[in-house]
């Protein structure tokens, strides 16, 4: 039991990081994707979807490729900490970011795409920015389908193991989630406790799904209901 | 006062307008697909023409010889849209003041409250929009827009969500909205009743081209009933009057018209209409007819196309009466010719302000 809480807590953490990465960098590319008309847009798409289609091995993969000494990310890192950023925990969090990605793109993509343009039109008529248009008109009404978007991610991200193990390896203590701990103790005999995780999976799984799906599935809000229409037919 | 001289193609379509509108409220007017909304799009901001220029009073918003553009959020124009576009997360209370807030408190001159208060929505400030009514709605989607003081403001075909009774009361709210605050206004309909009604001056459209700018009466014979434009009604505010068992007279401008039996109490303010070609011209009072409305009046001004004619009958209201060439010549009516008026009752509509 004592073995389990770090590799929970690490696991938590990497997701959680995870999760706030691909939160802005997601709503941006959704928002471009849904909003704006531009060349290399068909492309953009593509590869948000990509690690989707891959397997997570091969995610994992280039991703150990371009966080090694010969990769940009590799260099920066070695530039600013003088070493790489492979092996390490924040390499879980970049291959939980990468695959959890294009599943929350897309839910911010269908969030984005039922506000109605023209009330975007309507709030910059009024005299609001952009970025104002965005934070006070489209996110908050996207914002169901935006938290359901962060919920799945968070999941993806606490489930993740083919690209984690290639480039962060799973190093007890270090870099040893929830997944790759639980491939050690099958790999090891060591049921009792691999049960014990997948227990955790699943209940950390069922109730971010509950809530996604609950998000999801409830009535916009108690005004909308015909009731209330009927009960002010004045004009 | 704003000038433009605007050209865009989009596809098939073509847009090629140029006009002047003055401070009034200026009626754009024509048939779907005419190029009524991509014209307002162009004078907010929101759609970028492919070359001419847009200037409103000093300030030049486009041009594309000069290479200037100027945003829709910096050009202060309010639109009022169809639907309304209120924002469904946010009350009344705070639909109205959205754009009020962003404008520098020392430039604030308009106090929503009792701007609300105007547009009696005083007791409706913490509602959300889906529980408001379309009327309702527009009255906040103007609201709204007059709270930032536009230089312009612009309704997109603001009734046309509107169920028919209820739209003259959104007008008289525009017309006393126009009196109160002096702002230029671009009323954009396909109802030529409704451009009649409110506006002082009417651009016509056909297929993205400006096919008559005149004083709205005068585009009547050029409207095209076929193409899903509506027949033109006579809008006149009026009190209810004494009834009868099965009629209800309704006092208009010191002209009393009968309607069927309202079920209203005597001086309830009341909107009347009347369709232009359910009057009757007489050029002698008739007698033992079954009309119930016969009201003397003189001919002030008549406007004719191609065999259709309108008459404008100024009988302390001004009614105007549609009829054909012939009918006109045969009975000799000439301007400033006394003519009797002869309609139904129930031609008559009544309907709550």
């Amino acid at each position: 039991m004592m073995f389990d809480i770090p590799v929970i807590a690490l696991s938590l953490q990497v997701a959680f990081v995870a999760t706030g990465l691909t939160l802005p960098v997601g709503l941006i590319v959704a928002w471009l994707l849904v909003r704006k008309d531009f060349r290399g847009k068909f492309f953009l798409d593509i590869v948000v979807s990509l690690p989707l289609a891959l397997p997570p091995v091969v995610v994992g993969y280039v991703l150990l490729w371009l966080v090694g000494t010969h990769g940009w990310l590799g260099q920066i890192s070695q530039g600013l900490f003088g070493s790489t950023l492979a092996f390490t925990w924040f390499a879980a969090v970049l291959a939980s970011s990468v695959v959890s990605f294009p599943l929350v793109v897309r839910s911010f993509t269908i969030a984005l795409a039922g506000v109605d343009p023209k009330l975007e039109v309507a709030a910059k008529g009024l005299g609001a920015g952009s970025l104002r248009t965005f934070f006070t008109v489209t996110l908050p009404l996207a914002q169901r389908g935006v938290i359901a978007g962060v919920l799945l991610g968070f999941v993806r991200a606490l489930s993740e193991f083919g690209a984690t193990i290639i480039v962060a390896g799973n190093i007890p203590g270090r870099t040893q989630t929830v997944p790759t701990a639980i491939f050690t103790r099958i790999s090891s005999g060591d049921t009792n406790s691999a049960w014990r995780l997948a227990l955790v999976s699943l209940l950390l799984g069922v109730i971010a799904l509950a809530v996604h799906n609950w998000l999801l599935n409830r009535p916009r809000s108690p005004n909308t209901t015909g009731l209330n229409r009927l009960n002010n037919p004045s004009s | 006062m704003i000038s433009f001289d605007i050209h865009m193609k989009r596809s098939e379509f073509l847009l090629d307008v140029a006009g002047e509108f003055g401070d009034g409220i200026t009626a754009v007017f024509g048939s779907s697909g005419a190029g009524k909304s991509s014209l307002l799009d162009c004078l907010a901001g929101s759609i970028r023409p492919d070359s001419g220029h847009v200037q409103m009073g000093e300030t030049i918003w486009y041009s594309s010889l000069n290479r200037v553009w100027v945003t829709p959020e910096n050009r202060r124009v309010g639109t009022v849209y169809q639907d309304g576009a209120l924002f469904p997360h946010l009350d009344v209370r705070s639909n109205i003041e959205f754009g009020w807030k962003l404008i520098p408190e020392h430039k604030r001159h308009i106090d929503p409250l009792e701007l609300a208060d105007f547009m009696g929505l005083s007791n409706l400030m913490s509602r959300k929009p889906s529980t408001l009514s379309g009327g309702e709605r527009q009255r906040v989607a103007i609201a709204r827009s007059i709270a930032i003081m536009p230089s312009l403001l612009l309704l997109d075909e603001p009734l046309a969500s509107i169920d028919s009774p209820r739209r003259g009361s959104i007008l008289n709210y525009l017309k006393r909205v126009h009196a109160e605050f002096e702002m230029p206004m671009i009323y954009v309909s396909h109802s030529i009743s409704e451009v009649v009604s409110v506006a002082s001056n009417a651009m016509m459209l056909e297929a993205g081209k400006v096919v008559g700018f005149d004083h709205p009466t005068a585009l009547l014979p050029y409207v095209n009933n076929s193409e899903g434009i509506d027949k033109f009604e006579n809008i006149f505010d009026g009190v209810i009057g004494p009834s009868t068992d099965y009629l209800t007279t309704v006092e208009v401008n010191g002209v009393e018209i009968w309607a069927g039996r309202q079920r209203k109490s005597m001086g309830e303010r009341v909107l009347v209409s009347l369709g232009a070609n359910q009057i009757i011209l007489a050029a002698q009072r008739p007698a033992n007819i079954s009309a119930r409305n016969i009201i003397e009046g003189k001919v002030v001004e008549t406007w004719s196309n191609l065999g259709k004619v309108f008459v404008e009958v100024d009988a302390g209201p001004k009614f105007i009466v549609e009829l054909t060439e012939t009918a006109l010549k045969d009975l000799g009516i000439l301007m400033g010719c006394d003519v009797f008026l002869v309609f139904k009752s129930s031609s008559v509509g009544v309907f709550d302000t």
